[in-house]
């Protein structure tokens, strides 16, 4: 695999992605109560990771807790899976990772993210570059080691002489 | 973990004579995965009419294997061959689900806003709805008017605990105290303006419930949690009383949050078997209009209550009849502020709020005021 191009940051935005994308904050969404904001799915965690490309969240389609009946206490359901469906691309995430509905509509909406920045970015996307960069370090680790090793020997095998001396 | 299962069960007596009986219906041949094992008994629970098939026989799994989802179990561990020991408690788990019991309390707990809790019959078990409830009295809490009592705050009243959940899971996400005190890191980020201490001092919740079970339930979680010394636990029935008054140790209340039985009475005998049979039917009917423990909570509530107000959870043909019911008592100096939809889209909860200025503290107006008529 060539190294040489796959270090730029990738195309602004508009040119790569068929429809806009932007960050929207203070849509009124059918999916939330109108008491939440939306905010827009950014990849958490490592602190100098650059963002994944935010979704819009009116290109989502989300489906939980199928056959509901009532709700409520006059319901008791368990089944808290989210299946989230991005519309343009057709890449659908069902996630039960957890017990909280919430929890996994947040799950489900951050692997949703990576696995649309792979389709429309293939090799350029955010994980396949994290998965380069951590082979490199790994590959260079390996140098690193193998050159000190190297070192520990020449140098031990030069004591050993010095030793035969008179 | 085997404890857990054992406890979790231990309420029923004599289950385990049967544990080692010869007689297994059901029982799957040995040396399967846990994967093919949940492809069995989501086979047998959809034979027998049992609802969920495939998530009970996940949790039930999962939940032998040590784990809370079956999605979050590692892949090495779904596709190993189970023990014996293992196949034998799903067995068991299993034959409790085909009579209907909830997983919850086949599992013997659930998880509420982060927290897992202890569940045991007849408690009601917190529904996922009432997550939304939390998060609304949080954002009233961290967001809305500053209160700051006696004692600091802010202090809340929690009508109906049953396992505790609101309560703890308010306290858990509430500053214990200014300083010292671990903050809420969800608190600071969610709400950037906010990280100036808000409180002088600890937050506090009193809970009541009218059961027994309830009130041993949400002492074992408040324990369970290292919240004990920030809830006071108290057993009380709110349609039995006049006045609350007794319930101040601490002074005024900075708000009420509840999720009262509000089911309709007719309605009763649709539910589920999973409801009707292990639940506490008095935790879930709320009379004819399922408005009975509502209209109590409203015309007593202003006795102990400073400003922010109610909470409540409720059905969707409430948000009307709590409006028309507030409109109808005149001496009731109270007003519904807001509406709130579950994430379902349905109204589910609702913010009622004193009407106009407060002229004396609640415990000072209390004793010449005459409580507004409760019907029924």
């Amino acid at each position: 695999m060539s190294t040489s191009g796959l270090f730029r940051f990738p195309a602004p935005l508009t040119r790569v992605c068929p429809v806009p994308w932007g960050l929207r904050l203070c849509e009124k969404l059918p999916l939330l109560s109108p008491g939440t904001v939306a905010t827009p799915v950014q990849a958490a965690g490592k602190k100098d990771r650059p963002t994944l490309l935010s979704l819009d969240e009116r290109e989502l389609e989300e489906q939980f807790v199928k056959g509901h009946g009532p709700g409520g206490q006059a319901t008791n359901k368990t089944s808290n899976c989210v299946v989230l469906r991005h519309v343009p691309s057709g890449i659908v995430v069902k996630c039960h990772q957890t017990r909280s509905v919430d929890q996994n509509r947040k799950l489900a909406r951050r692997i949703l993210q990576e696995k649309v920045d792979v389709f429309y970015n293939g090799e350029n996307s955010l994980v396949c570059r994290e998965k380069r960069e951590a082979e490199k370090r790994k590959q260079e680790r390996k140098k690193r080691a193998k050159e000190t090793l190297e070192k520990k020997k020449l140098l031990k095998e030069q004591w050993e002489s010095s030793k035969n001396v008179p | 973990m085997l404890r857990a299962l054992l406890s979790g069960l231990g309420w029923r007596k004599g289950i385990w004579g049967c544990a080692f009986s010869s007689w297994q219906p059901h029982q799957p041949p040995a040396g399967l995965s846990a994967t093919e094992v949940v492809s069995h008994w989501t086979v047998v629970f959809e034979e027998k009419g049992i609802p969920e098939a495939r998530e009970s026989s996940e949790y039930i799994v999962a939940h032998v294997l040590g784990a809370k989802t079956f999605q979050s179990l590692r892949p090495a561990l779904r596709t190993q061959p189970l023990t014996p020991w293992q196949l034998q408690c799903i067995q068991e788990l299993s034959s409790y689900r085909l009579q209907r019991m909830p997983v919850q309390y086949i599992l013997g707990e659930w998880d509420f806003q982060g927290l897992n809790l202890k569940m045991a019959p007849p408690v009601f078990i917190p529904r996922p709805e009432t997550e939304e409830l939390v998060e609304w009295v949080l954002e009233e809490v961290t967001q809305g008017p500053r209160v700051v009592g006696a004692e600091g705050g802010p202090l809340i009243l929690e009508v109906g605990c049953g396992s505790g959940a609101i309560s703890l899971s308010l306290l858990s996400r509430l500053p214990q105290r200014v300083g010292g005190g671990p903050w809420s890191p969800s608190l600071v980020s969610e709400h950037p303006a906010s990280h100036v201490p808000l409180f002088l001092g600890q937050s506090r919740v009193t809970a009541v419930d009218k059961g027994e079970a309830a009130i041993c339930l949400t002492h074992e979680n408040a324990q369970r949690l290292r919240l004990q010394d920030r809830i006071q636990i108290v057993p009380f029935d709110v349609t039995l009383v006049e006045s609350w008054a007794h319930l101040l140790p601490w002074g005024p209340v900075d708000l009420v949050v509840s999720n009262p039985p509000y089911v309709f009475h007719r309605d009763m005998e649709n539910l589920a078997p999973e409801i009707l049979r292990y639940e506490d039917p008095v935790a879930l009917d709320g009379g004819e209009e399922g408005m009975d423990i509502i209209t109590h909570i409203l015309a007593l509530a202003p006795q102990l209550l400073k400003d922010s107000g109610i909470f409540l959870e409720v059905d969707p043909r409430h948000p009307e009849l709590v409006g028309s019911w507030l409109q109808s008592q005149p001496d009731l100096p109270l007003n519904l502020v807001a509406v709130r939809r579950d994430f379902r889209g349905r109204p589910r909860f609702l913010h009622i709020r004193r009407s106009g200025p407060q002229r004396v503290s609640p415990v000072d107006a209390w004793p010449g005021r005459q409580p507004a008529r409760v019907p029924g």
